[in-house]
């Protein structure tokens, strides 16, 4: 009792201290130096019309390549902690008809429209993150519709790693176009599009990286997914 | 050449990682060599941007996008980066060919990407100019070191990465919620700029941000209260693994808490941030080195040595001054040096002789009489005897301690050492008095690597002025932070 007590006044006292600070954290006013500029600027810069996007793809591209990173880290953690010699899925009760039916209608256009949200990130709210995401639902669905489904995981695996080095590898270029890591040479050498802002074929390499973030988050978590279902088996 | 080559050291070891799922196929032996050819080219590149920097004197930025900061991300290589940025490729070579040896666990294909994501989340935490950046980093490699503290697959293992989960993923939500207090009220996540401007922090908001940013940080950084998970994520984790976890995994979250607290001294509530340090990492010392009297396993006595050490270094930053800074970074370096040696040894006798209990160490000095000269001398450095290297920068230290009026602080790091050569030379006793063996092969690879990190120690101890004098510039990197805003080419957005 007095130690849960003592806890609650711990917390009572932390909380206050917290509150404080939050408090002197100016709510409502105008704070965005950097944020201004992006609003200024993104159009002509990076020819996106989705501001976000543009902050995430383009101006903080490299903490970007480090959170693809670390869903890489995560979906091959899992890989390494759940390895076995063999393994198989194990599930016995095959879906119900309204799931199985309704996953055969859906899981295509699911994916569709996972690659619809990736394709138009510099246009839409979206972007790689939540289109692989969405892509990755589609497999969830296959998995718990049908007892014998598996993803093709070795070919899943390789394009992971290879859509992985395509980031590292358009970064590369811009470094030897334009003399800088993760430069867009597509918009600001090439200026391709530069008549088209707002429209599908324009916004830089914006589009080439959201897509290969797509691809990349659909093949992770796919990945994670049929590495948690599958269990031991004896050979 | 260009100095944007630098983000070579982060696009390398990057796209490595990536291939390493399409060169699998080739088998156990391919990726493991390919692990040490990687390594390799890292410390090639690291050790040109080395070159560069100190002979220049000049820090190279690399700019993300080519957009300036505070607008784009920049890399800020001074001379703590390029210096601590060797080290972690140098350290990470010499565990890739340990790691032929002593890795045999499945899969190794994981192993390699995870091996190399560590690697990279060290470098970037080192070498980033941005906040939230550093954060990223900071989840690379940890989320890495939590997926590699278990790899073994044992009970053990998945223990001591439950607990490591759950202080670090704890620890990174402090630091988030800091940086988000520190962009809510400065609206720029650049370091400079956060230099620049933190003058006008309000005083609560400060000290609550720096408050939470420390917490976070001390998770990785191993201080007392947040360093629970350390001694058995140490054990449990793979031999190569350990080694850089104390060489470097710990020493970037170190850096990282240095490198914000000095960027913002000039807020006011400033010093009551740096006693609460100064307590945190006293005690670090004085309970770790108490833990390491009493275990059984040479492997988690050395792991709490580690930590103890950890604290000292912690205290020296703490300090305030310059002097403080130097010491600590050259103890840094130091520390990197011995522990390596210390945790390649060790490892080494446990992969050959399948354990690291102590009286795995009886009879050492007859059957594997180099490898237990090489625990030898890391110990013997280790406790600061003069001559080995770690003498210098721990007298270093002390002296800052005093010299900063913590004469307190320094009595109980004092103490402490006399506890650390009690149980060193316990270790030493029994390796060399007690016990008898057969001898048997030490391998070639690991006693040559064995050999270098021992003449280092040594070398470093008797001609101390050479590493000295590159431990002042990098310190002078963290503590002068008028120069580091004068670096960074800030694009006058705001201010």
């Amino acid at each position: 009792m007095l130690k849960r007590a003592l806890a609650i006044i711990t917390l009572l006292i932390i909380g206050y201290w917290l509150a404080q600070g939050l408090a002197g954290v100016p709510f409502g006013e105008d704070r965005m130096l950097v944020a201004q500029y992006y609003l200024d600027h993104v159009k002509e810069q990076t020819g996106a019309v989705n501001t976000v996007t543009a902050v995430v793809v383009n101006y903080r591209g490299f903490d970007t390549l480090g959170e693809v990173t670390v869903l890489f880290i995560a979906s091959t953690g899992v890989g390494a902690l759940l390895w076995r010699k063999k393994r198989e899925r194990t599930a016995k009760t095959e879906g119900s008809i309204v799931l199985t039916t309704g996953t055969r209608l859906l899981a295509p256009f699911i994916m569709l429209f996972g690659a619809y949200i990736f394709i138009h990130g510099h246009l839409t709210p979206g972007g790689g993150f939540p289109g692989g995401a969405t892509i990755a639902t589609a497999f969830l669905l296959l998995y718990m519709a049908f007892t014998v489904y598996e993803i093709p995981h070795k070919t899943f695996e390789k394009v992971e790693g290879a859509v992985g080095m395509a980031y590292v590898l358009v970064g590369l270029i811009g470094l030897a176009i334009g003399g800088y890591f993760l430069y867009d040479w597509i918009w600001q050498d090439w200026g391709f599009g530069v008549d088209n802002v707002g429209r599908l074929l324009s916004g830089g390499f914006i589009p080439v990286i959201y897509t290969i973030i797509g691809l990349k988050v659909g093949t992770e978590l796919s990945g994670i997914i049929d590495n948690m279902l599958k269990e031991e088996v004896s050979e | 050449m260009n100095g944007q080559y630098a983000s070579l050291l982060i696009a390398l070891p990057l796209i490595s990682a990536f291939f390493v799922p399409l060169i699998k196929g080739l088998g156990k032996k391919a990726v493991k060599y390919y692990l040490v050819l990687i390594t390799a080219l890292q410390t090639g590149i690291a050790a040109w941007v080395f070159q560069e920097v100190y002979t220049t004197g000049k820090p190279i930025i690399v700019m993300a996008g080519a957009w300036r900061p505070p607008v784009g991300i920049n890399l800020y290589i001074g001379h703590f980066a390029a210096l601590f940025v060797l080290i972690v490729a140098v350290v990470s070579f010499l565990m890739a060919v340990f790691s032929i040896r002593a890795i045999s666990v499945d899969p190794i294909d994981k192993y390699a990407m995870l091996f190399l994501l560590v690697m990279l989340g060290a470098t970037g935490m080192i070498a980033t100019g941005d906040i939230f950046n550093l954060f990223v980093f900071m989840e690379i490699t940890a989320i890495s070191a939590y997926a590699l503290t278990a790899y073994n697959k044992t009970g053990e293992a998945a223990e001591a990465s439950i607990k490591y989960i759950i202080l670090g993923g704890i620890g990174s939500s402090f630091f988030l919620i800091g940086i988000a207090l520190i962009y809510g009220s400065l609206g720029t996540l650049n370091m400079a700029q956060i230099a620049q401007l933190a003058g006008g922090m309000d005083a609560t908001v400060a000290q609550v941000g720096l408050a939470l940013i420390v917490f976070g940080l001390a998770v990785e950084a191993e201080l007392f209260p947040l360093n629970a998970w350390a001694p058995d994520a140490y054990q449990a984790a793979p031999h190569p693994i350990t080694a850089m976890f104390s060489a470097f995994v710990v020493k970037a979250g170190l850096y990282a808490l240095a490198r914000i607290l000095y960027l913002m001294q000039a807020v006011s509530s400033w010093h009551s941030v740096l006693k609460l340090l100064i307590i945190m990492a006293t005690l670090t010392v004085f309970v770790a080195e108490f833990a390491a009297l009493r275990q059984k396993n040479v492997k988690r006595m050395i792991a709490y040595s580690s930590i103890a050490q950890i604290g000292l270094i912690g205290l020296a930053f703490a300090l305030g001054t310059q002097s403080g800074v130097d010491a600590g970074v050259f103890h840094m370096v130091n520390h990197a040096i011995v522990k390596a040696l210390l945790f390649l040894a060790v490892g080494h006798v446990a992969v050959s002789l399948g354990g690291a209990e102590m009286e795995k160490f009886e009879g050492l000095g007859k059957r594997m009489p180099l490898t237990a000269f090489a625990i030898t001398v890391g110990a013997i450095a280790a406790v600061g005897i003069p001559l080995f290297n770690v003498f210098w920068s721990k007298l270093r230290i002390l002296l800052a301690t005093l010299g900063a009026g913590y004469s307190w602080a320094a009595a109980v790091v004092l103490i402490a050492s006399v506890v650390e050569a009690v149980y060193y030379f316990r270790l030493i006793h029994t390796m060399w008095f007690a016990g008898e063996g057969e001898r048997i092969s030490e391998g070639l690879a690991v006693s040559l690597m064995l050999l270098f990190l021992a003449a280092l120690v040594i070398v470093i101890g008797v001609y101390p002025d050479y590493a000295w004098s590159i431990a002042q510039k990098a310190g002078n990197d963290i503590f002068n932070v008028a120069d580091y805003i004068k670096n960074v080419p800030l694009m006058g957005v705001g201010a």
